[in-house]
């Protein structure tokens, strides 16, 4: 994981023009954004064109980032509001809940068959968007509360309670998968 | 199973590196490559703050410098003070939420929504203390053109709110409009409270704390609006 000072130096090199920063910054951050909206919508080819329009909005926005201030709530922070865009559009043309409630359980009847961990993204599938979110930034991303809270404009404790919940329905569901202790100890 | 395993286990599903297309990001690069120029950040946030601060409290004395200071000299020196302290907060407050709405991952004191609640309850108390006369006189009509008044002077605020805030970007552009419509109506109250003599409780309570929720809802159906069109 890069260290959060780089991605700052970056950052200000970037709203400096610096085309070299600009395309560091792509090539660091691009597979945590992309991570973060397959795990929202259970989709690659969504995440394809998330990530695009992720990074047309970070370019408009550029100026509105503080050099000194985390760089990742700021990241995320937008790819929130691309996410929240897409699923109103989606929510407009087409009837997007079936769809993200069926794809999930596709995947996850894949998985069940396979006998191992499941990709993250199929593993968080039956959580709430919100609980999905939280933990994803938090658990895998790395991300302290204080950050993710900021990146969800929430507060801490509303942070730390979709995380408890969120680990309630995950330790449900990984009971159901069947993966105890021992098969966490073989994976290690 | 415990959390630490929990931990281990997503640790574990999430291992494999997230993978992009080179070409995609090759493109997004391409992409921004002709538009890349340095470009100015946004001044601090106590500079926004302040801007709107004194565009609120402006506008108000204005407005009353217009109309009259009636209410103000009727007020003993006690609930001059008690009253403009909650409201200069109240504005405060308020202030500082519109320039984290438009700030990406900025710390939040408070949920938009939950400045609201504090906004309305904070005023409901200290009017509710302070003023006692419950008789109710012309109450629909009186209080009709207070709630017009106050509506009249946060229009301007709301303007020239947005013009400070311009070079922001909304995150949510419905939460950012309820709380620059709560800034802007905390001035339409101060307006009133500098302006207006009728101290009957009811009135008070009800047509000058209204201006605050009515113009919050107005601001939260323009974000709607716009994030609708967008």
């Amino acid at each position: 994981m890069t260290p959060d000072i780089d991605l700052e130096s970056l950052m200000v090199r970037y709203q400096q023009g610096d085309l070299a920063a600009a395309n560091s910054l792509i090539q660091d951050v691009s597979p945590r954004l992309h991570r973060y909206f397959v795990v929202q919508f259970s989709s690659r080819e969504h995440a394809d064109d998330l990530l695009q329009e992720m990074w047309l909005r970070i370019h408009k926005a550029r100026h509105t980032y503080r050099p000194g201030e985390p760089v990742l709530p700021w990241l995320y922070a937008i790819a929130r509001n691309i996410r929240v865009d897409h699923y109103r559009k989606s929510a407009r043309t087409t009837g997007h809940e079936q769809a993200l409630d069926e794809t999930p359980e596709v995947e996850t009847a894949a998985a069940e068959e396979t006998e191992r961990i499941p990709n993250l993204d199929v593993l968080l599938a039956p959580l709430p968007e919100s609980q999905r979110e939280v933990i994803t930034m938090l658990k895998v991303e790395g991300m302290s509360l204080e950050e993710v809270a900021r990146a969800t404009s929430s507060s801490i404790g509303s942070v730390k309670q979709k995380a408890h919940r969120g680990y309630e329905k995950l330790r449900e569901r990984l009971t159901m998968l069947g993966l105890g202790k021992g098969q966490v100890g073989e994976l290690q | 199973m415990n959390d630490r395993e929990m931990d281990e286990i997503l640790k574990q599903s999430s291992r494999a590196p997230e993978s992009v297309r080179p070409e995609l990001l090759d493109r997004i690069a391409a992409s921004m490559g002709p538009s890349l120029v340095a470009v100015r950040p946004l001044p601090p946030s106590w500079a926004m703050e302040g801007g709107l601060v004194a565009i609120a409290v402006a506008i108000a004395i204005a407005g009353a410098a217009k109309m009259g200071f009636f209410g103000f000299m009727k007020l003993i020196v006690l609930d001059r003070v008690i009253i403009f302290l909650m409201l200069g907060m109240l504005i405060f407050l308020a202030a500082s939420e519109w320039v984290s709405e438009n700030i990406p991952g900025s710390r939040r004191r408070l949920t938009p929504g939950a400045a609201l609640a504090v906004t309305i309850v904070g005023m409901l108390a200290v009017f509710g203390l302070l003023f006692r006369d419950y008789h109710t006189h012309r109450f629909l009509s009186a209080g009709l053109a207070c709630l017009g008044f106050g509506l009249l002077c946060a229009l301007p605020v709301a303007f020239l709110g947005w013009l400070v805030l311009r070079r922001g970007f909304a995150v949510n552009a419905i939460t950012t409009g309820l709380v620059g419509g709560t800034l802007a109506g905390l001035a339409g109250v101060t307006l009133l409270e500098l302006h207006c003599p009728n101290f009957q409780a009811l009135h008070i309570l009800i047509w000058h704390t209204a201006v605050v929720p009515v113009s919050a809802g107005a601001g939260a159906m323009l974000g709607w609006m716009l994030a609708r069109r967008s």
